[in-house]
């Protein structure tokens, strides 16, 4: 396992399509964006082209007021706005793990997902209610015979991971499970618009929490919604990332899944950039091109044919789906290439960082002019989390 | 902590059935006696009361439950690592002004492993696997009644001498994770093996098996190098938490170059500083001790 896709809204060919080219090595389906009734051929034509299955039951969704549900109403789990008062009592918690892990079953899916729900500190009582949740699943899970391996769901704001101290304890707490099999871990980001943007504070004790998980205490660790930052995770342990099609699919934000008023853009189009680190705007690509440095930011995938058979950006047949499926096999190109070793993968991955602050400065002295949201800044964020890292875990 | 006076003839007056009583050792917070009953040999403990101690406060007095809770403790466990219980029960007693309790236990023909280290030294690598693997199961014994021992340490370990076995001792003070703690929210044990999460008070963390598996680390790391990776004779022991929670000891090959970086791995990963850095089971253990 490596990179999945993580289904979202519209998910037309391009699961089969990267599945076949290998790009990706399974799909998280998410239950918000498929009716019931279309889940088992999704899951069958998956398994098909030899993918891993897991369904994100998004039981989540059931404590978020008022939410933008869509299909989840649908499934034999799910009920809308459940309030604190609905996690009380051991009983209830067990119909929620039987219906929830039940219908999983039923599926066939590679892993069973816990339902949980989030919360914003490892202190808060959102927080009691999802290990509450997940204790409740590993004894349901427990009792199953040939089930396949359950994985404990645990979605957080990334405010969550302010205190290294309360995050230590909640790692205790996890870790105590002497049973368990391993993670899925979702941070939910700040709302703001797509960018590589990570706090380094946050982003390091993120990273110590698939390390402990993943390396130190050998579980499986499947980082959803964690995009470029996925590799990261990667290399400090964890044994999968996903990422959505789209900028506003590929990182998960509360607000997605809360009812929101009708409108709003259409995803701009986004070239993937090894060499940058970074999912640039495509009108950025084209001032590259302009300055005769394009080839110093390819990918160097399969897909960058539909830039580099013609000279002329006008001529470029790049459109969403391209990008879309562009983006998941750079991704997966990367990861492809992270090894066993933390230590030597973190020096390399640093050497990766360190050569596109070079080229972002040189491009910038060239002339091109990068958005907000596309500059290198993350890329300073990336290093200083990956020292406090280091630091922390002495590798 | 004071510790009773009492002769044979005392012990000999209190238990007519024993023979053989030979005052063996003292150390922490009793004395004890080597007897035989009938044809076999037993340890007699004793252990002082508050002068002021009365019957009526058998429920209440901590002395009398830590010994109870001991020798409950060694009737629930059956793994050969742990001592076993002998022949005369819990009792309390006067001698003389002294109020005392007193109870037995199997007697173990060998040496403490601090009384070993002391004499001998440190252990060679296939004592100390050994020690790690019956110290290992033993504490895995306990969790597996949902208790922690909280007190591993060279002077909680004996080695029977005729088997060449180690033998984990002095269950007092474990800590019944689902029922009520004895001293709960106070500092027990012995703080130099303490795990940092014993140092808290609020038992805010996590405190279950591995809180053990760090103490055994400590003992392993002590036993494998002779010296104890946060005591220092020049530092105050106000020192030692600050140690205990913060300082990464160097490897102990750097100290005993004899030692495998194979048991250097193991050892400093059972020092842990949080729970979530050591084995997550007793097994995981048992097999990387074993592997070396």
């Amino acid at each position: 396992m490596a990179l999945f896709a993580q289904h979202g809204h519209g998910k037309s060919d391009k699961i089969g399509v990267a599945l076949k080219m290998r790009s990706i090595q399974g799909v998280i389906l998410g239950a918000r964006n498929e009716k019931m009734e279309n889940v088992p051929g999704c899951v069958e034509s998956i398994r098909d082209q030899d993918g891993q299955v897991l369904l994100d039951p998004q039981f989540y969704v059931s404590a978020i007021i008022p939410a933008n549900d869509r299909f989840l109403p649908e499934y034999p789990y799910y009920k809308a706005a459940r309030t604190a008062a609905d996690f009380v009592g051991i009983k209830k918690l067990n119909s929620y793990v039987e219906s929830t892990l039940d219908y999983q079953l039923s599926l066939g899916a590679d892993r069973l997902l816990s339902p949980s729900v989030t919360f914003d500190s490892f202190e808060s009582n959102w927080c009691q209610t999802a290990l509450n949740l997940a204790d409740a699943s590993l004894d349901y899970h427990a009792g199953l015979s040939d089930a396949p391996p359950i994985l404990l769901s645990f979605i957080f704001g990334e405010q969550a991971l302010n205190s290294r101290d309360d995050l230590e304890a909640f790692l205790d707490q996890v870790t105590s499970w002497d049973t368990l099999f391993g993670v899925y871990v979702v941070i939910c980001r700040e709302e703001r618009p797509y960018s590589q943007l990570f706090d380094p504070d946050r982003l390091a004790n993120a990273l110590y929490m698939s390390y402990v998980l993943g390396k130190i205490n050998g579980l499986e660790v499947i980082n959803g919604y964690s995009d470029f930052c996925g590799l990261l995770h990667r290399v400090a342990g964890s044994t999968a990332f996903a990422t959505g099609w789209s900028q506003s699919l590929r990182q998960f934000h509360k607000r997605s899944f809360t009812k929101q008023p009708a409108g709003g853009q259409p995803p701009k189009l986004r070239y993937t950039s090894i060499p940058l680190l970074n999912s640039i705007l495509l009108s950025e690509l084209e001032q590259i091109h302009e300055i005769g440095r394009i080839a110093d930011v390819l990918s160097g995938v399969t897909l960058d044919s539909a830039l580099t058979e013609t000279s002329d950006p006008d001529d470029w047949a790049w459109n969403l789906r391209i990008s879309e499926l562009h983006h998941w096999e750079s991704l997966n190109s990367l990861d492809e290439k992270i090894g066993e070793n933390s230590s030597s993968e973190l020096a390399a991955i640093e050497q990766k960082i360190a050569l596109a602050k070079e080229l972002y400065v040189e491009l910038a002295e060239s002339g091109v002019v990068f958005g907000t949201l596309t500059r290198p800044n993350h890329l300073d964020q990336w290093s200083d989390a990956i020292k406090l890292f280091r630091s922390a875990t002495s590798i | 902590m004071t510790l009773p006076t009492i002769s044979e003839e005392d012990v000999r007056n209190l238990i007519p059935g024993v023979t053989e009583i030979t005052q063996c050792g003292q150390g922490g917070q009793k004395v004890v006696f080597r007897v035989a009953v009938g044809d076999r040999v037993f340890a007699l403990k004793f252990a002082l009361l508050p002068s002021t101690y009365e019957p009526d406060d058998a429920d209440v007095d901590e002395s009398l439950l830590r010994a109870k809770r001991e020798t409950e403790i060694m009737n629930e466990c059956k793994s050969p690592y742990i001592v076993k219980p002998g022949p005369i029960d819990l009792g309390t007693a006067s001698i003389g002004a002294q109020k005392v309790l007193y109870f037995s236990e199997e007697f173990i023909d060998g040496h403490s492993l601090s009384e070993i280290l002391r004499t001998n030294g440190p252990l060679g690598v296939g004592s100390l696997q050994q020690l790690g693997l019956q110290v290992c199961s033993a504490i895995d014994e306990l969790w597996s009644l949902g208790k922690i021992h909280r007190d591993v340490k060279p002077g909680n370990i004996m080695r029977r001498d005729e088997r060449d076995e180690f033998v984990l001792l002095d269950a007092g003070l474990a800590f019944d994770i689902a029922g009520e703690s004895i001293s709960a929210g106070m500092l027990v044990g012995t703080m130099a093996y303490f795990s940092p999460e014993q140092f808290e008070y609020t038992n805010r963390r996590v405190m279950d098996f591995r809180s053990d598996m760090f103490s055994l680390g400590v003992t392993l790391y002590e036993v494998a190098t002779g010296i104890h990776p946060f005591l220092s004779p020049t530092k105050s022991i106000s020192h030692l938490y600050t140690r205990i929670t913060r300082h990464v000891p160097p490897p102990p090959s750097s100290v005993n170059p004899a030692i495998p970086p194979a048991l250097d791995t193991v050892i400093l990963r059972m020092m842990g500083k949080s729970p979530h850095l050591r084995y997550r089971r007793m097994s995981q253990l048992q097999e990387a001790l074993a592997s070396i």
